[in-house]
């Protein structure tokens, strides 16, 4: 088991024949992800790595049975791209660019709501079920199949956690990026709550930083799980960042430093760490 | 990107959101033209991106428009945190009866619009938000979805506006969401909303932030003279070099300098630094997959910088490579030599290559090397923290 992501899933790439797109195609065919076609309007009836390109999502979703799509277009696009798969019945969007107009993952968040479809990012690394399937831009270095599901915001603190699972003998079940930019198309709460809807996944660890409102809408959800969470933020000793302005303030209130997050985890029920090497110790005391 | 208070007013005038009768002087010349002209005692107002003008002595009021050159003179030598004002926008001096708030902005949590509007504006809003949000309306909306005539009714009568006043505010309310959707906005507020003397609603502030990724499809900004513009106070030298260079930088005021990967790390990095005692010179962002050339400027920085005592450096290869670190960091070495001591870390993608390139330059010239510690997957990036900060304690002549 795993979440979001498995050897079943039929993915498809949106920009497959794009540079990005079809480098990235190529890597994620040689991990084993069963990529089974992609889009590029104006370029429908050619292959890129022997698999199908479609001028659109619906005659790809119709000649392949693709669930899942990875987005390699340039941010203007992502709009138009990430709905265009929605509204074909695909039921998971990885959307890897990044600096997403706002208002363009505001309705992207709309549709997909509307549509029961899961979007990540703009701007993530994507996500890794391990020896499953990798979506997206992230090394296969670092990732084992095992017991323990990782979210966070970037892609770099995502391997840092992941070799220290791998090491440490835990492995991971999925590790999820939920992407860098100020709208994403999926919170922690959500993913957390797949991950204690998934049996194999033991633990969670997620990972936020200073900004933004996303970890604090996570409390919730962790106090309601049965598996445990282990937390870190980082930017705990940075100054604090730049904000929306007055109204924005208004709206999400004292949200936002990193030790205000953290403390509210914890209040939640989650398990700080400090840094990577705590994680091993308290995975050990929770027996998982 | 945030806004001059001219630059949102041009955009409140483009949709009829009534504005003073307001001209932008850069010389108490000018400033004194404008004064006989608008026939009214003139309001010059400095131009900065920032609060709090009128606690820095920045809003001025001349009674006879014969002293307004005396009045700007004054403005003009003024450094608003940090800002020097070089534009004024002068301004006939408004009867003020009332003073409302009006903003749009948005509700990351709800992934929702957000109006705000108060019968108490002027005034710091969060403050009025904290002491007493019953004085706070808000009406929450779709990205896509219409307000309507008796939508902006309602905002009007919850904020006290009179019956006779609705038929002026409901166009303003109704305005600034168009204005807000149209410019990729993520905040305008009228911060005034005045009602005036003879019972007129008029925008006397503005303060607009638009969304940095979306500027691009509004080319009629650029038409109007706005252009990316940095936000929050006053680059130190090296931010601006930085800046130039396109590498995301911060000034801190340790003495370890942060060579880390993306953004993640950047601010991790630093956290762990001090959980072992030390202090970071600084915060960096490499970006994904930077070049040799971006990464040898990043370290330029960091050896001219005079606080900085020791390099800190973590690499862990994902979308970007090993070798290309291992070049850069050569690159670097080759051109301007390390004049403190570096302690770094380097994995995953290509880890292989890029050790090969360094033994190959360490074997070509140990010297470059001298001062450089350099470590592989197998030291934990905690090690790596621990030893900066002791090698830090060392440079200052501790032991």
């Amino acid at each position: 088991m795993a979440i979001l992501v498995d050897k079943n899933s039929k993915v498809m790439v949106q920009g497959i024949t794009g540079g990005a797109g079809s480098f990235h195609t190529k890597r994620m065919i040689a991990y084993g992800t069963n990529i089974v076609g992609g889009t590029t309007p104006g370029k429908g009836g050619r292959e890129v790595e022997g698999r199908p390109v479609f001028d659109t999502v619906a005659e790809c979703v119709g000649g392949t049975g693709a669930d899942t799509s990875v987005i390699f277009l340039p941010a203007r696009f992502v709009k138009d791209a990430a709905i265009e798969s929605i509204r074909a019945g695909v039921k998971f969007v990885v959307v890897v660019p990044e600096h997403i107009p706002i208002h363009d993952m505001l309705l992207v968040r709309k549709e997909a709501m509307k549509h029961g479809c899961t979007v990540l990012g703009g701007n993530t690394a994507g996500i890794i079920t391990p020896g499953e399937a990798n979506l997206g831009i992230m090394p296969d270095i670092a990732f084992t199949a095992g017991r323990v599901g990782t979210v966070s915001r970037s892609g770099s603190i995502t391997y840092y956690i992941a070799d220290t699972l791998t090491r440490s003998g835990y492995g991971e079940t999925t590790c999820v990026g939920l992407g860098g930019d100020p709208i994403l198309g999926s919170t922690f709460d959500e993913i957390l709550a797949m991950f204690d809807a998934d049996e194999k996944t033991r633990a969670v660890v997620m990972t936020g930083e200073i900004g933004g409102v996303y970890e604090e809408r996570a409390c919730d959800q962790i106090s309601r799980m049965k598996t445990p969470v282990i937390a870190m933020i980082g930017g705990i000793f940075a100054p604090q960042g730049k904000r929306m302005g007055h109204a924005g303030a208004i709206v999400e209130g004292k949200m936002g430093t990193a030790k205000e997050k953290l403390d509210a985890l914890a209040a939640a029920g989650a398990h700080p760490a400090r840094t990577f090497k705590d994680i091993p110790e308290i995975l050990k005391k929770l027996g998982v | 990107m945030r806004l001059y208070e001219f630059e949102g007013k041009g955009l409140f005038g483009k949709f009829k959101i009534p504005i003073p009768d307001g001209r932008v002087a850069s010389t108490p010349d000018e400033v004194d033209a404008i004064a006989k002209e608008i026939n009214a005692p003139p309001a010059p107002k400095p131009q900065v991106l920032t609060g709090g003008r009128g606690k820095a002595g920045g809003v001025k009021v001349v009674d006879n428009p014969a002293d307004a050159r005396a009045g700007a003179e004054e403005l003009f030598e003024l450094t608003i945190k940090g800002f020097p004002v070089e534009k004024l926008l002068v301004e006939p001096k408004l009867d003020i009866k009332k003073e409302l708030y009006l903003g749009v902005t948005i509700d990351r949590l709800n992934y929702k619009l957000v109006i705000i509007a108060s019968g108490e504006g002027g005034v710091d809003i969060e403050e009025i938000a904290e002491k007493s949000p019953e004085k706070i309306f808000r009406k929450s909306l779709d990205i896509d979805e219409e307000l309507y005539g008796f939508d902006a009714i309602e905002i009007a009568k919850k904020i006290g506006i009179s019956s006779e006043l609705t038929k002026q505010a409901t166009p303003i309310v109704v305005n600034l969401l168009k204005l807000f959707k149209a410019y990729d906005a993520k905040l305008a507020e009228i911060n005034p909303l005045v009602i005036t003397g003879d019972g007129k609603l008029i925008a006397a502030d503005s303060r607009i932030s638009l969304d940095d990724d979306a500027v691009f499809r509004h080319p009629d900004l650029a038409d109007m003279g706005i252009e990316k513009r940095h936000e929050e106070g006053e680059m130190t030298p090296r931010e601006q070099q930085a800046t130039e260079w396109g590498i995301p930088y911060l000034d801190l005021d340790g003495n370890i300098g942060m060579f880390p990967g993306g953004a993640g790390f950047g601010i991790m990095g630093n956290d762990f630094i001090q959980y072992y005692g030390g202090k970071p010179a600084n915060f960096m962002d490499s970006g994904g997959g930077p070049t040799p050339e971006r990464l040898a400027r990043m370290l330029v920085l960091l050896n001219e910088n005079p606080n900085v005592k020791v390099i800190f450096g973590a690499r862990f290869g994902g979308i970007s490579r090993c070798d290309d670190f291992a070049k850069g960091v050569t690159m670097f070495l080759k051109e301007h030599g390390l004049s403190k001591p570096m302690v770094c870390r380097m994995t995953g993608n290509m880890w292989q290559e890029g050790v090969r390139l360094f033994d190959e330059a360490k074997k070509e010239n140990p010297e470059l090397f001298k001062n450089f510690e350099f470590h592989g997957i197998e030291t934990p990036i905690e090690e790596i923290s621990k030893r900066a900060v002791e090698l830090a304690r060392i440079a200052e002549g501790g032991n």
